[in-house]
């Protein structure tokens, strides 16, 4: 096994901390992820996956607990380190797409490149090559609303690839497409996975959907009570 | 992020919302406006009013008239209550060593001439040599009236460089021709001595080019010979002026003089006096004036450039919270809070930017419409182009920073989820 780009151990979330009302939504979760894996996580709504999601992806802190991200201790980092691990780090592909309204495709697939600094040319060039691989290099010019639900999606994942990220993070990009649309992103993870040997972190209500990929950790009420290995890696 | 980036970003965030961006810049527009049409015309006013002032005689210049006493017994005046020419003398010899030139204008008269079957308007004024001096006037030509036309009380003549070229075709020939008067329906045959043409700039020879002939046809002919026509033997004065030698104190001269006049020959006179005004006084007046309405004006501006910036936070935030959503993506691909801040700032500087472009065009048009009506071309100095350009600016980031900093300090998470 390879070295685990997500470690975290007894991370504990909480909200409204210190009033009469405090709620804790993650109860101590363990989870390591190795690099190269497609993990899924699956649970009712309102387990907290969202949550979990948030803080693996530098957005939020946890309240407790000790998360070490590619070897870097995410809680020790101020504000703008924060958002640099984001930037350089983490890929996010949202459930609602959130393509920014009135810029090009490849000005929305540019776009953390432009945050990253890398000179406008090379950011073209390199969003021209994300572009081709997500299959959307003749919609380039287009504005997000004369994309469909799909491709805006595939825009998206070009996106979150923009500055090669350690990990990509998905919560529910299949949720608001349909079946057949779905499809088509699931197997451009599965080749970004493949291909590319990213590490992948899929949130899905969808448990065929799940099975594809190498892991699935089950939620219940902000506990894990399930953490396996699906057939298919098992089979290999 | 860099600097070009953010403005492409704002001139887009712009351009989606067109009419919201221009009524955001009213207020901005109306302040940089009203500064520069203020300065415009400032810059026209002064220039006329110290044009005007120098080609009177300056600070050299002194008026003299007759005024009401506080206590004054009548409320008319009598023939013994004018200024006499004895009175005049007697100044001009007592106060010999501080006066350059007295000069008096006994009157004015209309009167006509014809030319070539057309009759010709003209104002007639009796005046003393002097006059010249306080006319705005040159003598091109020949010469003014002199001390020997007053003594013999000549019928003789000075006309405009204008009138010249219409009635005997050029400035020279003008010079020893005839020049026959209708006053009072009497004819009055005057010899052309001089020409003299008007040195006047800015307004005030704006003014007299719009005016036209009106201006330009101005005889003047020895005060003597005017107060003959009417038959006074003794002309007698409401008012003359005495022009200083170079390093006279005017205040003390002029009240040196009043007192002279007062004590000599008003001191009797229940309710007539002498008093006095100098260029000096008359000009501070007249800045004092232009000081103040162009206080009024900046005041106005002022307020209105505050009230624009005020109507630029607004925009801002709610800017800001429509794109709270947009924000949050921001942050969720990387940008750090100073990014957000400066995206925003950017936004504001453009709005007032463009703004205060658009107001500085406004400004300078206005200003030239009505300097096209008094007749000069004027334009604002580059001082206070760049002191709109940097005051726009500074509202840009100074209303701009609060929204910006509220989009900066926005939690990633919750502006995610924002609806
Ligand atoms: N900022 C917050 N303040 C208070 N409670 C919160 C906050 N964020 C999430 N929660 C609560 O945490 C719980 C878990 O929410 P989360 O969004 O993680 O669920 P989820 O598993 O992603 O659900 P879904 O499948 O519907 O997306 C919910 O009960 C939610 O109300
Ligand atoms: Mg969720």
């Amino acid at each position: 096994m390879n070295r685990p780009i997500i470690d975290m151990k007894g991370i504990f979330k909480r909200f409204y901390i210190g009033t009469p009302n405090e709620l804790e939504i993650l109860h101590g979760l363990d989870i390591s992820v190795p690099e190269g894996q497609f993990v899924s996580i699956v649970g009712a709504s309102g387990s907290g996956k969202s949550t979990l999601m948030n803080i693996v992806g530098a957005l939020d802190r946890q309240t407790e607990g000790k998360y070490v991200l590619d070897g870097i201790d995410v809680s020790k980092l101020d504000d703008t380190e924060l958002s640099g691990i984001r930037n350089k780090k983490i890929g996010f592909v949202f459930q609602t797409f959130n393509l920014i309204s009135r810029t090009s495709a490849l000005k929305n697939v540019e776009l953390p490149m432009l945050y990253a600094g890398v000179p406008a040319k090379e950011r073209t060039k390199r969003a021209k090559e994300l572009l081709e691989i997500v299959e959307m290099t003749d919609r380039a010019s287009h504005m997000p609303n004369e994309l469909s639900g799909g491709q805006k999606q595939r825009i998206a994942i070009a996106r979150a690839m923009a500055n090669d990220p350690a990990i990509i993070l998905a919560d529910e990009p299949t949720g608001a497409l349909d079946s057949k649309t779905g499809r088509l992103v699931m197997d451009l993870f599965h080749k970004l996975h493949k291909e590319k040997g990213k590490t992948i972190v899929l949130i899905t209500h969808n448990p065929e959907l799940a099975e594809e990929t190498d892991r699935i950790i089950t939620l219940s009420d902000g506990r894990i009570i399930s953490d396996r290995m699906t057939d298919k890696e098992a089979a290999e | 992020m860099n600097l070009i980036e953010n403005i492409k970003l704002a001139f887009a965030s712009l351009k989606s919302n067109k009419m919201r961006a221009l009524l955001t810049m009213l207020g901005i527009i109306i302040g940089v406006s009203s500064v520069i049409m203020i300065n415009t015309l400032g810059s026209i006013m002064e220039n006329s009013v110290t044009d005007t002032f120098d080609s009177q005689g300056g600070s050299n210049l002194i008026g003299f008239q007759i005024t009401m006493k506080k206590d004054a017994a009548r409320d008319y005046l009598m023939p013994d209550d004018f200024i006499s020419e004895e009175m005049i003398e007697s100044v001009e010899q007592r106060f010999a060593d501080d006066i350059n030139v007295v000069s008096v204008m006994y009157g004015s008269e209309n009167g006509t001439t014809r030319h070539k079957r057309e009759t010709l308007d003209l104002v007639i004024y009796g005046v003393s040599p002097g006059y010249i001096k306080q006319s705005m006037t040159e003598v091109i030509a020949g010469r003014y009236i002199n001390d020997k036309d007053i003594r013999k009380g000549g019928k003789v003549c000075a006309i405009s460089n204008k009138q010249a070229i219409k009635l005997y075709g050029s400035v020279k020939d003008a010079i020893g021709q005839t020049l026959s008067i209708k006053m009072y329906g009497s004819m009055y045959d005057f010899t052309v001595v001089g020409v003299y043409e008007y040195r006047m700039t800015g307004m005030m020879s704006a003014m007299v080019n719009a005016m036209g002939e009106d201006w330009n046809n101005e005889v003047y002919i020895p005060y003597t010979t005017l107060s003959e026509m009417y038959g006074e033997t003794d002309p007698t004065f409401y008012y003359f002026y005495v022009h200083i030698n170079d390093g006279v104190d005017a205040e003390s001269f002029a009240s040196d003089v009043k007192n002279y006049m007062n004590n000599r020959y008003y001191r009797n006179n229940d309710s007539i006096e002498i008093f006095y005004q100098t260029a000096e006084a008359q000009m501070s007046m007249m800045s004092q004036v232009l000081g103040v309405v162009s206080m009024v004006i900046s005041v106005i501006a002022g307020i209105s450039l505050v009230v624009g910036g005020i109507g630029v936070m607004n925009i801002m935030l709610v800017s800001v919270t429509e794109r709270t959503r947009e924000i949050g993506v921001r942050k969720a691909l990387g940008a750090p809070n100073s990014a957000i801040r400066s995206q925003f700032i950017i936004e504001s500087i453009i709005i007032c930017l463009i703004g205060g472009l658009i107001g500085i065009i406004f400004g300078v048009l206005l200003g030239n419409l009505i300097g096209i009506i008094v007749g000069t071309m004027a334009s604002p100095s580059v001082g206070a182009i760049l002191l709109a350009v940097s005051f726009s600016m500074a509202i840009g980031i100074f209303f701009g920073y609060y929204p910006a900093n509220r989009a900066a300090k926005l939690d990633p998470i919750e502006a995610l989820r924002y609806e």
